[in-house]
């Protein structure tokens, strides 16, 4: 037995090997360099104290990050998981082609992000972009126009959104900066909602059917009231994971942001996100202290998110 | 008696939502069938185009008739101005150089920049990536999920630990200390970052706690070491979570943008697919949407028909990493 | 006029037929058993009592009401499930509130925040229900407990007590006892006889056990391939069978049967031994003999039927013995005393017989047949 108990160390060696080199020590590089500002090529570098979080919390374009990261968060999160979850419970109570809807659903997590943003981006184009077209087609429809532009209750063109639209044209969707996060959210959305859809049909499989059969000899009449009774606590740890992967793939956003504006992140910095600002930051300007610092708050936001999750998964666990 | 009012409501959400899921797909596909004019105007020419035949501008300005050349038939028909002859010689090169938008599109995707490198890297970088994750993740999980040793429960620790942290996220660093090394702009430091997957070993792990411990002692009996029985007894029986496992490490590398983006900086011949696109790109306002749309769909491709053939797997591996 | 009763009830699915044209009458008060191997249709009949499945065609009378169309909840049964179904979320106590809740509150009442502000009495008094059915079932401190933090008699005692606080007009149980081990199950048969006798509501009961069948309940109904083969008290259905198909269902070991061609329209004979009877109506036919394993008995006759034993099985109170029998295919299982058996190794020969008045005659379609005038039945062994 005794060579179990060693060859163990062998086996566990390298993983831990690469996680101290791959996690542990950029962690601590990032620490340590974000309270200088050094840069690379250069011989050395001062030692600068809290100066480059001073910055980040005073400086306007840092806010502008800040404003651009929690604005996709707090969007693109409830989304994500609130179309996820619809689209899985309509999925598994539909007795036909739900395997079909799975599948599309599922396309956009599966596609190159990259390749898809730019898609988008050609869809996008003011002017010969097929969504602007089609918005104009809407102008075009007498009956169309009247219902979006809600003239049937009384509204004047220039009222509603859709009005103004058509007399003064289209949105520059990436051009505005009115516009521009929020087409980043919808592509986010676009692209992560059918992951979430997986996990949820997933959950929704584990739900006993007896408990349904028991809700209902309850008297949980409706639809609405057995959803709150079984299928929604029995989703509740799914609910927290989807939450927790969703939050930390929402605070990464990158991609879209690079393939909609090859340099600077949107009209006036409106797209610009934190993974954007270290890459810009830390490697572009070579300015190592600041991206060190935004790396480390980055971590923090990471972490606590993890930790309401560890939390909430110790509050609720069901059967043991 | 199936056809109610419900079903048909949820029914018609549901291909709302799939048409705005399948859009962007139908616009790629579509596109890169179609001419820069058809493009532009938006002409209605259904999925496939009109597949007029055009004039390859970049072929026209390849074949262009050298001042040798336009001598050399000058000398056959002297009653001609060397004007004429150019010209002549050039109609014969467009007449070659005409082709349906389809063959243009994605002949200038392969030739415009070197794709099939770009795709050649993407599939160095993650397999290489994975088989390295498996030799790695494969003998931690064995060694956490079966074997009892002083330690254990902190390098467990350890793990959930690490999986809490993106890599992305700690990019810098890395970027940092791989530039030290030299090893910036070589596939070193496009796969060095991943050849520790911590979900790889926590899957594994999960999976192999289900594993019966008789199955490792008939081993043991049979004389096997340690060693051959991850891989003679364990990796056998894990091959379900191992496909698992695959599909998510190969999604996550072939789609992967912003890591070649730290550390590619130059090297055009280490472009992985994603970082390639931007190649297309380069003189932006004057993109040709044809030829961009055919690359992106070679690109997006290879996975979506993969997906489509193994459609349970992919989910079930999805589902797998739900499972915490 | 209560009461339950289920006609003509048909249901498939797909090209399965389920149920057959199944009439059922369940008297008040009532503990009756639908009893039957796995897929013989009783769990699917017991959901359409409770309103859980549709049936193809056929009604349901509940009280004298016709309740075929009524939605589970208003049907007023109370079911408990094989997985018992609590709500894993919920403690015993919530557990055992939802019901009442949902049918006591209304929906404004039910209201989050300012529910339980307006409705505080009538919630005082659900949770006394609540208390009073927790302390006939001993679950009084279980309650603040989630049904993760219950062993499965405990969960299996909460889940009676949902259906308990209702005072449903029956209860509807689905193999309830399945996911208990042995010895508790044994406890929990005697526990729920009792509860049905304090309650003296209406219980139907489905399991695929007989032996549960034959203990709990004041009659059952034994099901195959959809249809309700015998209706009838515990006993009736053991001592008389109508079909081979329930008696070799009930009772355990299974019965033996011994098959012969009738030849003699006044007897039959099992490997060579002659049974006297009335067979006219069976001639030139095949007639089943059914002996339970008791009623076969060891004797010193050599004329008697020979065999070998071959297999032993000891439960401490009884021996079954395996025999093999010449010109018998099937092996035959009787059973004897601990003192007998010490007799009897395996390899052993000897003799046995059993007493005409308990063979059972099934014809060639299955169905019992009588062959004695039933006043004249004789104690007398055969041969």
């Amino acid at each position: 037995m005794n060579s179990v108990h060693k060859s163990a160390y062998w086996f566990l060696a390298p993983a831990i090997i690469l996680m101290i080199i791959i996690f542990g020590i950029p962690i601590i590089m990032a620490l340590g360099l974000s309270l200088t500002d050094y840069s690379l090529g250069n011989p050395g570098a001062n030692f600068v104290g809290l100066d480059n979080y001073e910055k980040i919390f005073t400086r306007s374009s840092y806010e502008k990050m800040f404003g651009a990261t929690f604005r996709y968060v707090l969007v693109v999160v409830p989304l994500t998981v609130g179309l996820g979850l619809g689209a899985a419970l309509l999925i598994n109570s539909i007795t036909r082609f739900g395997d079909l809807y799975k599948t599309i659903y599922f396309l956009p997590v599966m596609a190159t992000l990259m390749a898809m943003a730019i898609v988008w981006q050609i869809m996008l184009h003011p002017s010969i972009g097929e969504i602007n077209r089609f918005l104009q087609s809407g102008c075009e429809i007498g009956w169309l126009k009247n219902l979006l532009t809600l003239s049937f209750l009384g509204f004047e063109k220039m009222d509603t959104w859709f009005g103004r639209s058509c007399e003064d044209g289209m949105p520059n969707w990436l051009g505005d900066k009115d516009y521009a996060i929020w087409v980043v959210c919808f592509i986010g959305v676009w692209q992560g909602f059918g992951f979430n859809m997986v996990l949820y049909l997933a959950g929704l499989t584990s739900v006993s059917r007896e408990l349904y059969m028991a809700a209902e000899m309850d008297g949980a009449k409706s639809s609405w009231e057995r959803f709150r009774l079984v299928t929604w606590p029995a989703l509740g740890p799914t609910t927290v994971f989807v939450v927790t992967i969703s939050c930390i793939k929402a605070f990464q956003v990158f991609d879209i942001v690079e393939a909609f504006w090859t340099r600077g992140a949107g009209p006036s910095k409106t797209a610009y996100v934190m993974m954007y600002a270290i890459f810009e930051k830390g490697i572009k300007q070579n300015l190592i202290g600041i991206g060190a610092s935004i790396t480390i708050i980055f971590l923090i936001f990471v972490m606590m998110i993890t930790l309401v999750q560890r939390y909430l998964v110790e509050k609720r666990v069901h059967y043991s | 008696m199936n056809f109610s009012i419900g079903q048909t409501i949820k029914h018609a959400i549901l291909i709302l939502g799939a048409l705005i899921v399948i859009a962007p797909f139908y616009t790629m596909v579509s596109y890169s069938f179609k001419s820069q004019r058809e493009i532009e105007t938006g002409a209605d020419t259904g999925f496939f185009g009109s597949q007029e035949v055009i004039i390859d501008e970049f072929c026209v300005h390849r074949g262009q008739p050298e001042r040798e050349e336009v001598k050399d038939t000058l000398e056959l028909y002297p009653e001609k101005t060397e004007r004429d002859v150019y010209n002549i010689l050039l109609d014969e090169v467009k007449k070659n150089c005409t082709k349906k938008p389809v063959f243009f599109n994605y002949q200038s995707a392969f030739t415009f920049a070197p794709l099939l490198r770009y795709l050649l890297n993407g599939v160095i970088v993650t397999v290489s990536i994975f088989l390295i994750q498996v030799i790695v993740a494969l003998p931690a999980a064995y060694a956490l999920a079966k074997l009892r040793f002083w330690g254990r429960d902190f390098a467990f620790s350890l793990v959930l630990f690490c999986l809490l942290i993106p890599v992305h996220a700690i990019a810098l660093p890395l970027y940092i200390m791989l530039a030290k090394v030299g090893l910036t702009n070589t596939y070193a430091a496009l796969i060095i970052p991943w050849t520790i997957s911590v979900f790889g070993i926590f899957l594994m792990r999960q999976f192999f706690m289900t594993v019966p411990d008789d199955l490792i002692d008939a081993g043991r009996m049979d004389g096997m070491s340690e060693f051959s029985i991850i891989w003679k007894v364990m990796l056998p029986t894990a091959i379900p979570a191992l496909l698992a496992f695959a599909i998510f490490s190969v999604v996550a590398h072939w789609n992967d943008y912003f890591w070649p983006r730290v550390v590619i900086t130059g090297e055009r011949n280490l472009f992985t697919p994603p970082i390639g696109m931007r190649e297309y790109r380069a003189d932006s306002d004057g993109t040709f949407y044809g030829p961009i749309m055919a690359v992106s769909t070679v690109i997006v491709t290879p996975l979506i028909v993969a997906f489509m053939l193994a459609q349970k797997r992919f989910i079930e591996g999805i589902t797998l990493s739900g499972m915490k | 006029m209560s009461g339950i009763f289920l006609k003509k009830i048909n249901k498939s699915f797909g090209n399965t037929l389920v149920l057959n044209n199944v009439d059922l009458e369940i008297y008040e008060g009532e503990f009756l058993t639908l009893v039957g191997p796995s897929g013989c249709g009783k769990s699917t009949l017991l959901r359409i009592l409770a309103g859980l499945e549709s049936s193809d065609s056929g009604e349901v009378f509940i009280g004298g009401a016709d309740m075929t169309k009524v939605k589970p909840a208003d049907r007023n049964l109370a079911m408990v499930f094989q997985s018992y179904a609590l709500y894993p979320h919920l403690t015993v106590s919530e557990n055992m509130l939802t019901p009442l809740k949902l049918r006591h509150l209304s929906t404004l009442e039910r209201f989050p925040l300012i529910g339980p502000f307006i409705s505080r009495e009538k919630r005082n008094e659900l949770t006394e229900r609540v208390r009073k059915t927790a302390k006939i079932l001993k679950l009084e401190s279980f309650l603040k407990r989630k049904p993760g933090q219950l062993s499965g008699g405990q969960r299996q005692r909460a889940a009676l007590g949902r259906a308990m606080v209702r005072n449903p007009v029956g209860f509807l149980m689905d193999e309830p006892l399945s996911n208990l081990d042995a010895a508790l199950r044994v406890h929990m048969r005697s526990e729920l006889s009792e509860l049905h006798k304090a309650l003296g509501s209406t219980f139907v009961y489905v399991t695929h056990d007989q032996a549960e069948a034959l203990t709990m309940s004041n009659r059952l109904a034994v099901m195959m391939d959809g249809n309700i083969l015998q209706l009838g008290k515990p006993r009736e259905i053991y001592e008389k069978p109508s079909d081979i198909r329930v008696a070799e269902f009930i009772g355990s070991p299974k019965i033996n049967i011994f098959s012969c061609n009738v030849i003699k329209s006044n007897q039959v004979e099992i490997c060579g031994f002659k049974i006297q009877g009335n067979f006219q109506h069976f001639m030139d036919k095949k007639i089943s003999i059914g002996i339970r394993p008791e009623h076969l008995s060891l004797t010193n006759d050599r004329n008697c039927i020979k065999g070998i034993i071959k297999h032993r099985e000891n439960l401490g109170s009884d021996f079954f013995m395996h025999v093999e029998s010449p010109n018998i295919e099937k092996r035959i299982i009787l059973r004897v005393s601990p003192e007998e058996a010490l007799n009897l190794q395996v390899d052993a020969k000897f003799n046995f017989n059993f007493s005409q008045k308990y063979a059972l005659f099934f014809n060639s379609a299955g169905k019992r047949v009588e062959v004695f005038d039933p006043n004249n039945i004789t104690n007398k062994k055969i041969a």
